[in-house]
């Protein structure tokens, strides 16, 4: 048995250290790229979302590798991607793969059910061993995304432009081959330390930007072609609704601060929509009316055909608290050009509004 | 004399602007692209040098449209700005009451919503040219009419016919049938009209709340048909922009006079000379990592001007020699 996984942003790096723990045969795909895309969505049914073509590519590079067990989020909210495993694993077995997908379940209460799937796979590894093997990959996780913070704080005012990506870059490849606590422990305390020397322009007064949507094209910057990264050099910092560790949080676990997020985005959306409407839907809308005070303007990421950001696309405008919104649906037919004029042209109405905030 | 020179190089056409000192327009030239954006921002180069008296000083130079960033490079901008920011401070410049601005270009349109003189909102065209420029074009040359008839023609129309907008190629299939079925040319061709302004506030103006005063721009404004099914469509008065074709370029004269007064530096402009050199565009595949980068790249005798595409910053640096 060879286990494959989907990419989702650097989310291979502790799933990684997940099953090298478990000492478990198992291949990484490359990294999301044009090939990805491409056998994606030439073997992509009608109408499916960018997350389920790139998922697709996914699986049949890691078949290629000679995968035969592959795992697949599914479950959590209403969307279609409950039943992304299933449809996937036609596909494959129509290419000729004969692989079984294992479609591991991420709903706040199916976290048992993910660990025995996990059990099963290690063919009955004892539960102090899979427990120790999920802590550590848990681990790399929290030390991605505490640099990446650190990382969206310091693009927009760095003096030399690509500094931060730079020092990401690095940082992300020494947390995939820290192999204990201490190493790792050390990647974060080097990399955030490098980051705080980093040169920059101490007098900018950075706008500031949340980045809200679906998660999967939030957090796969191949999905959204770069938008954080391009906002960065607009000399924008970018306040992102989910990062991995949160979601997983969210979805793999009970939340164990016992004050669910989630509760706070669904209340603050109420008086528009009242109820789940699958995906990010509901959040969506209620980051807006949270945030519209704190933020100088959001940018609502969906890929195209999701309908639960579509709806909440169309509610955002009607809300009472006012903050510009940008929505951009990702697709494989979205072009960087198109993509970057726009968002130019955002960074420029969210300045005026600043400056004539101030002049008030 | 202190000039600003705006250039605004489109998908369809090349766009100049001269400003004085004092923000007056001096001269401005509307030229084809004709896929040629170097050789285009060249001709139109020099046509500005022959406009402008001997001992002008160009104090800036702003480049827009979709070939801003490779235009740039070329003439040497001290401003590199989009085409939306550009169309809304030059619509402003003229009518500071706007709350409105339609642009309808060759291959994309825009809605701007201004409020007290500050952009609150904008939407652009995504997947689909529907409506613009380039297909009326078209359809005026199927027709064998030059684009100017077009638009005379189709205010003659007394009963428009009702044409499927929602694509241009189902448009121009839906055109040919209603030829076939013996329409009127001049009804034909202001339910065409009809057509793309539906389209285009059902598309590009969905959920816009669309406020006048209502500026119209862009090459489209040109065309009388366009402008009176707007005008019934909204059911208030389109006010098209003096020189609206060249408003962007305007625009970004206007943004980077605003920008060399503030910053007191010398413009980077590298001279009329820029006409006469030659320059070379070529493109590789960078296969550094798995991602297999489209660089395209700008030279001049083999030495690398500029480089974009990639995703990372690998290709970005200061050009070596």
């Amino acid at each position: 048995m060879r286990i494959g996984v989907p990419h989702m942003g650097n989310l291979y790096i502790p799933l990684k250290a997940l099953l090298e723990r478990l000492e478990l045969d198992f291949v990484i795909p490359p990294a999301n790229n044009r090939r990805t895309l491409s056998l994606g969505v030439r073997y992509s049914p009608e109408g499916m979302c960018i997350p389920f073509k790139l998922t697709l590519g996914n699986l049949i590079e890691a078949a290629e590798l000679g995968a035969d067990t592959l795992l697949m989020p599914a479950g959590s909210g209403i969307c279609r991607l409950g039943y992304y495993a299933k449809t996937q694993e036609q596909v494959l077995h129509s290419l000729g793969y004969d692989a079984e997908i294992v479609s591991v379940g991420v709903s706040q209460r199916k976290l048992l059910g993910l660990l025995e799937a996990i059990k099963r796979l290690s063919n009955n590894a004892s539960w102090s061993k899979i427990i120790s093997a999920f802590r550590f990959g848990l681990a790399k996780l929290n030390v991605l995304d505490t640099i990446e913070r650190a990382v969206q704080k310091v693009r927009p005012v760095e003096r030399v432009k690509g500094t931060a990506n730079k020092l990401f870059a690095q940082a992300v490849s020494a947390t995939e081959q820290a192999d204990d606590y201490k190493s790792l422990k050390r990647v974060q305390t080097d990399y955030l330390e490098q980051l705080s020397l980093a040169e920059r322009d101490e007098s900018a007064e950075p706008l500031v930007v949340g980045i809200i949507g679906e998660f999967y094209v939030l957090l796969e910057p191949f999905s959204n072609m770069d938008v954080e990264k391009e906002l960065g050099r607009l000399g924008v910092e970018v306040r992102r609704s989910i990062f991995t560790s949160g979601w997983t949080k969210f979805s793999l676990f009970l939340n164990p601060l016992g004050v669910n997020e989630k509760d706070r985005l669904h209340k603050a959306a109420m008086p528009y929509l009242k109820r789940d409407i699958g995906g990010e839907g509901w959040e969506s809308v209620g980051e807006k009316v949270l945030h519209a005070k704190d933020y100088d303007g959001l940018v609502h990421l969906a890929p195209f055909t999701c309908m639960p950001e579509i709806v909440a696309q169309n509610i955002m405008p009607s809300t009472k608290e006012n903050i510009p919104v940008l929505t951009i649906l990702c697709d494989e037919q979205l072009g960087k050009p198109g993509m970057l004029t726009r968002l130019e042209a955002f960074v420029d109405l969210l300045k005026h509004r600043r400056r004539a905030k101030v002049k008030v | 004399m202190e000039a600003y020179i705006g250039i605004d190089v489109g998908s369809v056409t090349t766009k100049f602007a001269v400003l004085d000192s004092n923000d007056k327009l001096v001269f401005h030239l509307y030229l084809p692209t004709q896929g040629k954006p170097i050789e285009m921002v060249q001709e139109g180069l020099k046509e500005v040098k022959k406009q402008l008296p001997k001992e002008v000083n160009i104090c800036g130079v702003a480049t827009t449209g979709s070939a801003r960033y490779l235009a740039g490079v070329i003439v040497g901008a001290d401003l590199v700005k989009n085409e939306i920011t550009s169309h809304a401070v030059g619509a402003l410049h003229y009518f500071p009451q706007a709350q409105t601005v339609i642009e309808i270009g060759g291959q994309d349109s825009k809605i701007i919503l201004i409020r007290d003189g500050i952009v609150t909102d904008f939407g652009m065209n995504t997947v689909c040219a529907a409506g613009t420029g380039s297909f009326l074009d078209h359809q005026a040359l199927r027709l064998n009419m030059s684009i100017e008839q077009f638009s005379q023609r189709s205010l003659e129309s007394t009963t428009p016919v009702r044409i499927a907008g929602r694509c241009t190629v189902f448009a121009e299939s839906d055109m040919i049938h209603k030829q076939q079925m013996g329409h009127r040319t001049e009804d034909i061709l202001y339910g065409l009209c009809q057509a793309l302004v539906r389209n285009y506030l059902n598309n590009v103006g969905l959920g816009k709340d669309i406020q006048p005063p209502v500026i119209f721009q862009g090459g489209v404004a040109f065309n009388q048909g366009i402008i009176k099914a707007l005008r019934e469509e909204l059911d208030t008065e389109i006010i098209v922009a003096p020189h609206h074709e060249v408003m962007g370029a305007i625009g970004a004269a206007l943004l980077v006079h605003e920008e060399m007064s503030a910053s007191q530096q010398e413009s980077q402009f590298k001279g009329f000379g820029v006409s006469e050199i030659k320059y070379r565009t070529s493109s590789f595949e960078c296969k550094t990592c798995p991602n297999l980068c489209e660089i395209a790249q700008l030279s001049i005798n083999g030495k690398i001007l500029a480089r974009w595409g990639g995703r990372c910053e690998i290709w970005e640096r200061e050009p070596s020699s």
